[in-house]
């Protein structure tokens, strides 16, 4: 029986190693140097072709937030080329960039939002991105290409964006929500005291209340930001907490009735966390009439990686519309690839028609939160308003 | 390796009977009542986490059927399974190697009378006081000159990992233990060792003999200090360590900010159950001797 | 003559010994602690960058900053009240503890000293974590009194909840060396003072606590200082709502945008050495009574 089992083992391994091979081979032109000529343009990532096997390391170091990536994922990619993707994750943009600006940190690849690109661009922190090697861009969404953090994309490439607006419970809220007065209304918090949260975050917060008052989430006006702070500080008696973790599970337990939420964890508590928690059917997401934030991760390559070539494989392979369709399917956070988004299940493609992703008209009432010198002023205020 | 009574306690039999009647009394008994009280709270919600770790719950926050399948997931999972490990590989080598040095150190501060010893002093309550954070970034920013100046002078490339890992821990240890141990060596007898030294005794052994057993107590206090520090230590594993090597604190918390599962109350209770073992392994082999 | 050459070979022979017995230590701790702290201290001098780099350029403004603006002046204060408030609460219960366990029979002892130190062996975090189960809106404790029939309680996410949390996570820390400063007491001591006519609480306070102080003083250094410095608490079982010292370190150098590095620099500067300073005559003050 065992050496049954062993021979059927040793088969299956001849005959992986004689594909390898085969397509090893098949690449291996002495032609196919990195952006050399047109003549080799890899094809689709999840097939190993028109991709240079030689030039590939064993190990690809990915630093990304935690519960980004599914699994199953790195599985496929180890058992297409051989690399084994190690993840290790981060809790802020700041936790990851601290790390590699102390230089040599080990990672190939990291996942920062859109105002942490424009940081590691200016920090030169950042590998060029060459998109020869990544010829999956052409299935992103061009709305979501060529922003401001990085005009081009010349070193970073989307990987998910959200969206931040209210999640709540719907027995709680039979009428639904549709403005931030849900959050910041003093005369109606008050019936949910110590049962809903704001996220925990110097700029979503005071920009939910900003967008409440009618202004954009860039204000930084003294007068209006004085507004802002009474706003919040009101708000704080009536609050269960400042969270930005945990939200998606709060919800779906019903700790909470009502929060400022990522869409992401809003869809989680609503469809639940693989292996994690199941959801509640009873959990919506909405972006007030107001408007809200939106936001993107993107992938970008460390300047001082030695594995730039298999860190553009593996780029190129997220890019995929089948793997990101399943990537997105796993995490709930939406993805930028537009190609992506017939291929995703039908139950998830009817919550985002219900509102967990936006539509055109919800894109109106979007913004992206800018950072520069003016916005520090934000620390500030968070600083008073935590100070009460 | 434990033994919490010195020989000195042993060695003053006339208070015991004292003792032991003072116990009867209702000031006793409010005194255990009271102890009691305290084990409870310490041990109520390590109960919770126990008993949730084997829920159908999947938020482990209710009570709904008894399952082994958080420890099965647990298992294959190979990623925390791995940050256990990593964590206990540091947590043992920093504490063995903070409570000798710590140890060592807390004795010269006791016994000797030195120029700069009040530095010494300041150095070595520098880690008590320090937010742990700002001793993770120093130490970030310390590793990463410390590297460029290694390339520098002899090309080699270093990266962080645990060993960075474990030096910083050690650097914050040493303080705990010395500070254990320091309560020790005070109202120590002296002539004790006197004795040892007039009956022929050399250095060493009036050290291993007569000093070390009656400091063992603060010692071991120290180590065990060390050892939870290290357990628990989470942003100076951070910063510290290489990728690929993720520590269970790390991993904690990232799960417990984003969700937390009953695999982490398995991992939390088999960790109790392994210590528990070890605590009990070592007293029994202990009094066999 | 012969008496000062061995005087001074036995003088020479402490000294080598001394030398032995700090330098591995010393030098770990120079290495190890005090240079990288020192970058720490250049950066508290530095100017902030638009990326939260450092600029290089020396001001004292992070310091006027600290002391002149109520924001930061008010975060020391919370963070002084509620860490004194921790380490009495400690004090409270760690005495106690440490005494029963200290009049237990011998075979007790360590296996009484070892049951206050396992809960510490899980993760804090996790533990932290378990009290939140025990306190939320639809937690143990509110179930437990709604099948009562009393009215739900707002436990979590509170100033008690917070005050709990670090009352639990320090409390070891003081009965460590209270045990090992009760465990070197003669308690005959007090039998010699109940002979002499004192009362049992007047022998308490005259013999026994002052002879225990050193163990007072290390229990209290060492709960009192990491509570300062606490962020972990406050947000999982405090809500994330009152920012304390170590809160605010903790942001300035990893959540705020963009971080500022020189200014939580300064911050931890000034709260290091005011706590140095009372860590130094603390600990000078209780050792002397002793002497």
């Amino acid at each position: 029986m065992i050496l049954k089992q062993r021979s059927l083992a040793g088969l299956v391994l001849a005959l992986c190693m004689a594909l390898l091979a085969a397509c090893g081979g098949g690449t291996a032109s002495p032609g196919n140097e990195y952006g050399g000529g047109g003549a080799t343009t890899p094809a689709g990532g999840t097939s190993a072709e028109g991709v240079d096997r030689n030039r590939l390391s064993r190990e690809l170091y990915f630093y990304n937030w935690s519960d980004y990536i599914d699994p199953d994922l790195l599985a496929q990619f180890e058992a297409l080329y051989g690399v084994r993707v190690i993840v290790d994750t981060y809790d802020s943009n700041e936790d990851m960039i601290a790390k590699l600006r102390a230089g040599n940190s080990g990672y190939d690849v990291v996942a920062p939002s859109d105002y942490a690109v424009a940081i590691m661009a200016a920090e030169k922190l950042a590998a060029p991105l060459d998109a020869t090697l990544a010829p999956n861009l052409v299935h992103l969404d061009p709305d979501l290409l060529d922003q401001p953090f990085d005009p081009g994309n010349t070193i970073s490439v989307p990987y998910f964006y959200g969206i931040t607006g209210i999640a709540y419970n719907a027995r709680s809220f039979p009428e639904g929500i549709d403005s931030w007065a849900a959050l910041f209304d003093t005369s109606v918090i008050a019936a949910y005291r110590g049962k809903f949260s704001m996220l925990d975050d110097e700029r979503e917060t005071p920009g939910a209340a900003l967008r409440y008052l009618g202004h954009s989430l860039n204000e930084t006006d003294p007068a209006v930001l004085q507004q802002v702070e009474a706003l919040l500080i009101a708000q704080k008696p009536y609050l269960a907490a400042y969270n930005s973790a945990d939200v998606n599970r709060k919800l779906a337990s019903e700790e909470y009735v009502i929060a400022h939420a990522w869409s992401g964890s809003a869809l989680q508590a609503r469809s639940g966390l693989e292996g994690e928690f199941s959801g509640n059917p009873d959990i919506r997401f909405v972006i007030p009439r107001e408007g809200g934030m939106i936001w993107m991760d993107n992938l970008v390559i460390v300047a001082d990686s030695p594995n730039s070539y298999t860190a553009h494989v593996f780029i190129n392979f997220l890019l995929d519309p089948e793997v990101a369709a399943r990537n997105a399917e796993w995490t709930g956070f939406l993805t930028p690839n537009q190609d992506a988004l017939p291929l995703l299940s039908e139950e998830l493609q009817a919550l985002y028609a219900e509102g967990f992703a936006p539509d055109d008209e919800v894109r109106q009432r979007l913004e992206w939160a800018i950072r520069n010198e003016q916005t520090a002023v934000f620390t500030d205020l968070w600083t008073v308003v935590k100070g009460r | 390796m434990i033994e919490a009574t010195s020989p000195a306690a042993q060695s003053r039999p006339a208070s015991r009977p004292a003792l032991e009647q003072g116990r009867l009394t209702w000031g006793g008994l409010a005194l255990t009542a009271y102890a009691v009280g305290i084990y409870l709270f310490l041990y109520l919600p390590i109960a919770i986490l126990a008993l949730f770790s084997f829920t159908r719950d999947q938020f482990g926050v209710r009570w709904t059927g008894f399952t082994l399948d958080w420890y099965v997931r647990l298992l294959a999972n190979e990623r925390l399974m791995g940050a256990t490990v990593n964590t206990l590989y540091v947590a043992l080598v920093s504490t063995f190697v903070a409570t000798v040095l710590g140890t060592l150190l807390a004795m010269a501060m006791e016994r000797y009378r030195f120029r700069g010893r009040t530095t010494v002093d300041t150095l070595i309550y520098l880690p008590i006081v320090i937010p742990e954070i700002v001793m993770a970034v120093a130490l970030l920013a310390f590793s990463a000159l410390a590297f460029d100046l290694i390339r520098l002078l002899t090309g080699e490339t270093l990266r962080r990992s645990l060993t960075t890992v474990i030096i910083g821990h050690i650097a914050f240890s040493i303080s705990f233990v010395v500070v254990v141990v320091r309560t020790s060596l005070k109202n120590f007898d002296r002539r004790l060792e006197e004795a040892a030294a007039d009956l022929g005794a050399n250095s060493w052994n009036v050290f291993w003999r007569v000093t070390f057993p009656l400091i063992l107590p603060g010692v071991i206090g120290g180590a065990l200090l060390a050892f939870t520090l290290s357990l628990d230590d989470f942003i100076i594993s951070l910063f510290l360590s290489g990728p690929g090597t993720s520590l269970l604190p790390v991993e904690v918390y990232n799960k417990v900010r984003r969700a937390v599962t009953p695999e982490i109350n398995a991992i939390s209770t088999l960790m109790l159950v392994l210590s528990i073992t070890l605590v009990v392994l070592s007293q029994s082999v202990q009094r066999k001797q | 003559m012969a008496l000062n050459t061995l005087e001074r070979e036995r003088q020479r022979r402490e000294r080598r010994t001394l030398a032995a017995l700090l330098a591995p230590g010393l030098l770990w701790l120079t290495l190890f602690l005090a240079l990288p702290l020192m970058i720490i201290l250049a950066y508290s001098f530095m100017t902030n960058g638009p990326r939260g780099n450092i600029v290089w350029q020396f001001t004292l403004g992070n310091y006027i900053d600290l002391f002149t603006r109520s924001i930061y002046v008010n975060a020391y204060l919370r963070s002084i009240w509620i860490s004194i408030l921790t380490t009495l609460i400690c004090l409270l219960l760690g005495y106690p503890l440490a005494l029963f366990i200290v009049r237990q029979p011998p075979r007790w002892r360590t296996a009484l000293l070892f049951l206050v130190l396992i809960p510490f062996w899980t993760n804090f975090l996790v533990r932290i974590y378990a009290w939140q189960i025990l306190l939320a809106n639809n937690g143990l404790i509110n179930g437990a009194l709604s099948s009562l029939g009393l009215p739900p309680l707002t436990l979590l996410n509170t100033e008690g909840a917070t005050l709990l949390g670090l009352v639990y996570g320090e409390l070891p820390f003081m009965v460590l060396p209270i045990y090992a400063a009760l465990d070197r007491f003669d308690f005959t001591l007090m039998e010699a003072a109940a002979d002499l006519g004192a009362s049992k609480r007047r022998a308490f306070w005259r013999v026994m606590l002052p002879m225990t102080m050193p163990g007072v003083a290390a229990g209290s250094v060492l709960v009192f200082i990491p509570t300062i410095g606490q962020f972990v608490v406050s947000e999982l079982l405090g809500g994330a709502k009152v920012d304390y010292l170590g809160n605010l370190i903790q942001r300035l150098f990893l959540r705020s945008n963009p971080p500022n590095w020189p200014l939580g620099s300064a911050m931890a500067m000034a709260m290091m050495l005011a706590l140095l300073v009372l860590i130094l005559v603390y600990f000078r003050a209780t050792t002397e009574e002793n002497r």
